[in-house]
């Protein structure tokens, strides 16, 4: 790690020579690298969980219509919050991929340690959503451009319409048919019906529902714009939330 | 007084606090997380309201092919269900429901679910007062010993457990296999299918974000760059060759993201669209009409002695004589002695061989007309909690009351009505 102090850090006389001060903020850069990460880790899937939830848990969720609607939506607040604190604080353009990042790795944990661990439903039943090439995508507009406007138009518009290139290499394998007692399933209603769900029943399963039968089968593409769309609006809104809630002055003490 | 507050907070927080607290919360981890989970036993099937479980499915007929089982080995779950007449009105009617299994996860997976004959691998819909039959077909998976029910979802009525029994699965989940053909001929076991390349194609995501992260992390770190920032040079931090190393960084992204998204397409040419909706053609099982009525007279539950007491005016205009055999809801079964000689096969948690007693014995000959009052009185009524019938908002009961020929027809008839608690002991109805 290259660092410098001619920004004028408080070198003073806390520290006996440059390299022990110098270790000294690597070491406290990794304890904040971690911290930050653990901490949108757990804040991030609670909220994913809780608003993507079945979506992002299920193969025979993942749809066309509702799930490259909600999923990205709901993945936008943190990367744009994070996103937000990171380069505002840091000019660091990997507040999305961060996000992404801490996310997967939360979820991954999950099904690996809970659904599979625990409960023994298979991975191809459980694999979460992929998520990130859309945080590349969303770092690299605020990196080139420098705007959160033009971030919130462009990045969100790009976030959006990825999500399901970026996943289909992995679900077009359970989108293959099968003919069970004369009935026709994909491969993904198939894992959800062999492997029982006792607390979801296959109704409570919100797919391919809507009054969108304008452009016969190809719905992906107008639920992937509008996904992009709430995305611009949720992506103004959370880069807010991400500044408010990284300020320091609510916890400034004039003794301190 | 913020100031107080902290200073107060501090005083309290001496090392000997602090390594008390890391102690108690590593202590509370390995609590939580080291000890070998239990599998669950139950599926909350006695925590539903008694009136729930008792006037809204009523399942009769319940076998288990088998209690014991080999892991890769199949068994049937069939038996028969009433939709009952007097649906409660807080339960959604079951316009949507669908055939589960109760089990602490997929310990026997579903290869089939029919309702009648027809196969249901969706939701459908339910007609009251009618009788379906149903047939799950099992394939045991994980070793273990396991309570498997039967179970109906409904739509905005939730879960409804039927009896449950106990099955051994012997062998190793690691020998589970689970074959699928496909329409195109080919061969896979979805067990496995697709799982190495899953993880392939998120881990190698993942590492790159952690390249790109750490790139950026290594460079200045983070204290430097808020000192930067602070100091007004924000606008340095990123330089033009890094901005060069970003674009082509996305440019790679975009075309691996094409690259896959056109090898997946190639790889699997024939992909539809999941399948979903209601499923139509389920039909009810044609009972013949019934040559027995029942009409509820009245009837009260005394709580000290867990008992059930009931009045009936009972009419039978069949060509035998009849007696009141058993007495089933929300999946027990309370038998009369006096009819069943020899003890059935069911979840002994869930039979009650001698909890059935009718005032009078004697058979109801054909074309007559007469008022008994039966007595259901077993521990599992409290056991299951039933007896919770006399603190519900809809203090109504509901059941089979099935009666049974010298020839050996049986005639099963709704009944059910509103109970009075009784809570002193010896109270009469």
């Amino acid at each position: 790690m290259s660092i410098s102090t001619e920004a004028g850090a408080p070198a003073g006389k806390a520290w006996k020579s440059k390299e022990e001060f110098l270790g000294c903020v690597m070491l406290t850069d990794w304890i904040l690298l971690v911290v930050l990460f653990a901490v949108v880790l757990g804040s991030f899937h609670i909220h994913y969980m809780l608003l993507a939830g079945d979506w992002d848990f299920w193969i025979d969720f993942k749809d066309r219509r509702m799930w490259p609607t909600v999923a990205p939506i709901v993945a936008m607040c943190f990367a744009a919050a994070v996103q937000s604190f990171l380069w505002q604080k840091f000019r660091l353009p990997i507040g999305a991929t961060v996000a992404c990042l801490a996310l997967l790795t939360g979820e991954w944990i999950n099904r690996y340690d809970n659904f599979w661990g625990w409960t023994f439903f298979p991975i191809n039943l459980v694999f979460p959503s992929a998520l990130i090439p859309m945080g590349f995508w969303l770092d690299v507009v605020l990196m080139m451009s420098g705007s959160w406007l033009v971030t919130a138009l462009v990045g969100s518009m790009g976030w959006g319409l990825l999500f399901y290139p970026i996943n289909w290499p992995v679900l077009a394998q359970y989108h293959q048919s099968a003919e069970i007692d004369g009935v026709l399933l994909t491969l993904a209603d198939l894992i959800g019906f062999n492997y029982v769900r006792t607390g979801t029943p296959e109704y409570i399963r919100m797919v391919e529902r809507g009054t969108l039968r304008t452009f016969g089968k190809d719905v992906v593409p107008v639920a992937a714009f509008f996904s992009s769309f709430i995305s611009m609006l949720i992506y103004f809104l959370w880069w807010k939330i991400g500044t408010w809630f990284t300020n320091t002055k609510y916890i400034e003490v004039d003794d301190i | 007084m913020m100031n107080k507050l902290l200073a107060t907070l501090a005083g309290c927080v001496r090392p000997g606090a602090l390594r008390a607290l890391a102690f108690g919360l590593a202590a509370a981890i390995a609590a939580t997380t080291l000890p070998a989970a239990t599998p669950a036993s139950a599926h909350g099937e006695r925590s539903q309201q008694a009136f729930l479980r008792m006037r809204t499915l009523n399942w009769y007929d319940v076998k288990w092919s088998k209690t014991e089982v080999n892991v890769n080995e199949e068994m049937v779950l069939s038996g028969k269900v009433h939709v009952f007449s007097g649906w409660p009105q807080a339960v959604a009617k079951p316009d949507v429901a669908f055939l589960n299994v109760g089990e602490p996860g997929p310990v026997l997976i579903r290869k089939g679910a029919y309702v009648g004959d027809v196969p249901a691998p969706r939701s459908f819909s339910l007609q009251v007062g009618k009788d379906y039959e149903y047939k799950l077909v099992l394939k045991a998976r994980r070793q273990g010993r396991f309570h498997v029910h039967v179970q109906m979802n409904v739509e905005g009525g939730g879960p409804i457990v039927g009896p449950g029994e106990w099955i051994t699965i012997k062998g190793d989940m690691a020998n589970f296999t689970n074959p699928v053909t496909l329409l195109d001929g080919s061969t896979i076991d979805l067990e496995t299918y697709g799982i190495t390349w899953t993880y392939i194609y998120h881990f190698a995501w993942m590492a790159a974000a952690a390249v790109w992260i750490l790139y950026w992390f290594m460079t200045k770190g983070l204290i430097v760059r808020y000192w930067w920032v602070k100091a007004g040079k924000a606008n340095e931090l990123i330089t033009v060759r890094e901005k060069r190393i970003g674009g082509l960084w996305l440019a790679a992204t975009l075309l691996a993201v094409l690259f896959g998204y056109a090898w997946a397409n190639s790889a699997f040419p024939r992909t539809l669209p999941m399948q979903a909706g209601l499923l139509k053609g389920i039909d009810p099982i044609a009972l013949p009409a019934a040559t027995v009525t029942a009409q509820f007279k009245g009837g009260s539950y005394t709580v000290p002695g867990r008992e059930l007491s009931v009045k009936l005016r009972i009419t039978n205009s069949g060509t035998e004589p009849v007696k009141i055999g058993e007495f089933t809801t929300a999946g027990l079964r309370f038998l009369n002695p006096s009819v069943f000689t020899t003890r059935p096969q069911f979840p002994e948690y869930l039979l009650a061989d001698r909890g059935l007693a009718v005032s009078d014995e004697t058979p109801i000959a054909p074309g007559e007309t007469r008022d008994v009052t039966i007595i259901v009185q077993d521990a599992r009524f409290d056991i299951e909690r039933l007896s919770d019938l006399a603190y519900d908002t809809d203090s109504q009961f509901g059941g089979l009351l099935f009666f049974f020929s010298p020839s050996g027809n049986r005639v099963g008839v709704e009944i059910g009505g509103p109970v009075i608690p009784r809570f002193a002991a010896g109270a009469t109805l």
